[in-house]
């Protein structure tokens, strides 16, 4: 950013390192995607109309104006804020530098966030949903052999069925092995797979293989023990 | 239960626009730790971001597998094993730490990282990322992405508002949504699945993945076991393909543990040799 000698409050648009624009502020700044607006921003994640900059006595104040993104300034969300010498605020992919102080090269100015690289950081502006779960919750019903309770909730992404501490399914049997075999959560469902060097697992009756999905009601054998995958809790027979 | 045996082989590059490297990398076959950063910031502060990630989730790590009952940092997700937590906590301790440094030195301020890292034991994977370098399972000659990017391209896909191709083609797609160290703290997302013998995974920086499609990593990863020959080739392809970035690529092989024979020991230093002089 060049340190320019200047007397009125200005905002520089930016878009990664560019600076693609300095606007001087009057009495009200209208920010967003659609003509009409006093500053215009190209930019996908920007609502038609999304930000004003409003001058009330001699302060500064941005508004938010219901916009589907948000606006962030020096990264957090803001419905209405004051603004200070060098605010960064960030509407879509695009950041506006607020500058309200006469200077000189003299005044010290902020290093911004990532200002001589290429990626840059957007916080807050999207939350995002836990992947790779499956919304159900799936549960194993012990039909027969030596388990340590008669159902499990699969709670985890992946149960180890085994003797191990922190298996979710523990065998009890004398000869079971510390790791026999383990489910694991998809987004679209569950699937089993076998311990190499564990015990041989069937479901339905067929010998798996590497691993297989899971469908509701399936019958798993490992280890001398028997149980029911049911998809969803199935109500108590 | 038979133990694996891991095989790994990493190569980082600075491409051929930048002027030097940001992304660090960490692999303790013995913990079965291995990480990936890309660091962010300007004035090479992104590398100070990076190395200090390493360093913090290297050594505690280290200092967990020792101590067990070694405090967890932040909440424990019970939907996780013990181990895919401790990773998780390691990473919120390397945010902690670059985000106090950031915060001290004002030629550090916005600084941050990337993290992609995952922990083999057993025969189960456990996985943590914040940001954009990914990990990819390549099994059966397929390959799959096993994280999915903190990024405004990658959420947009997820919300099916864009597709896949024109997220790659996006001009946005280096805006990320989380990083480490930029924020007082830092949510991670973990992933935990069984992997097998024979499996190959990817963990890589975005200089790769920005260049170089999934299938064309498949492809050339044909042909070859050498887990370090793999790695130099999918450099030398993102550096085809532009090099506009930083690159790092780590590929380990999971193998049957089996002791080698003295013949094939003998061998095998036979080949060794061979490709030293070679080099």
């Amino acid at each position: 950013m060049p340190d320019v000698t200047m007397t009125g409050p200005i905002v520089i648009l930016k878009l990664h390192e560019s600076v693609l624009k300095e606007v001087e502020l009057k009495e009200q700044l209208t920010i967003g995607r659609k003509a009409g607006n006093d500053l215009v921003i190209e930019d996908q994640a920007v609502s038609g109309r999304h930000a004003r900059i409003v001058k009330i006595h001699s302060v500064y104040f941005l508004e938010d104006l219901n916009s589907t993104n948000g606006t962030h300034v020096n990264g957090r969300k803001i419905d209405r804020k004051q603004l200070k010498d060098t605010d960064v605020i960030t509407i879509g992919t695009h950041r506006l530098v607020f500058r309200d102080e006469v200077r000189n090269d003299s005044v010290p100015v902020r290093p911004l966030a990532a200002d001589s690289d290429q990626t840059m950081i957007v916080t807050g502006a999207i939350q995002s949903g836990r992947a790779g779960t499956c919304r159900q919750s799936p549960v194993v019903r012990i039909v027969s052999g030596r388990t340590d309770r008669s159902e499990y909730p699969l709670t985890k992404q992946l149960s180890i069925i085994g003797t191990q501490d922190d298996a979710a399914i523990k065998l009890t049997g004398w000869f079971a092995p510390k790791t026999a075999a383990m489910i694991g959560r998809r987004e679209d469902g569950c699937f089993i797979a076998t311990a190499e060097g564990g015990k041989i697992i069937k479901v339905n009756g067929q010998v798996v293989t590497g691993q297989v999905d899971l469908k509701n009601g399936d019958l798993i054998e490992v280890a001398g023990v028997k149980m029911s995958f049911y998809l969803d809790t199935p109500a108590k027979p | 239960m038979a133990t694996m045996r891991t095989c790994y082989g990493v190569v980082s590059d600075v491409g051929l626009k930048r002027a030097n490297n940001e992304d660090r990398f960490c692999a303790e076959p013995a913990l079965g730790l291995y990480v990936v950063c890309d660091g962010m910031g300007g004035r090479n502060t992104g590398e100070i971001a990076s190395a200090l990630a390493i360093e913090t989730i290297q050594q505690h790590m280290r200092e967990a597998a020792r101590r067990p009952d070694l405090p967890l940092i932040g909440v424990h997700d019970p939907a996780f094993s013990p181990q895919a937590n401790r990773l998780a906590a390691a990473i919120r301790l390397a945010n902690q730490i670059i985000y106090e440094q950031a915060s001290q030195r004002p030629e550090c301020a916005g600084m941050g990282t990337t993290v992609a890292a995952i922990l083999i034991r057993d025969q189960i994977l456990s996985i943590a990322h914040v940001g954009d370098s990914r990990l990819y399972l390549i099994r059966n000659h397929t390959i799959q992405p096993l994280t999915i990017d903190h990024s405004l391209v990658a959420e947009q896909v997820r919300q099916g508002l864009i597709r896949t191709d024109e997220a790659q083609r996006s001009s946005r797609k280096n805006v990320l949504t989380r990083a480490v160290g930029v924020q007082p703290t830092v949510e991670v997302e973990l992933g935990e699945i069984p992997v097998r013998t024979h499996d190959l995974l990817l963990l890589c920086s975005d200089g790769l993945t920005h260049g170089v499609t999934s299938c064309e990593i498949l492809q050339s990863l044909g042909g070859c076991d050498d887990p370090h020959t793999m790695s130099q080739r999918l450099v030398a392809m993102a550096n085809a393909a532009g090099g506009e970035d930083n690159t790092t690529v780590m590929l380990i092989a999971l193998s049957p543990d089996h002791q080698p024979g003295v013949w094939q020991r003998i061998r095998d230093r036979f080949r060794r040799r061979a490709y030293q002089h070679a080099h």
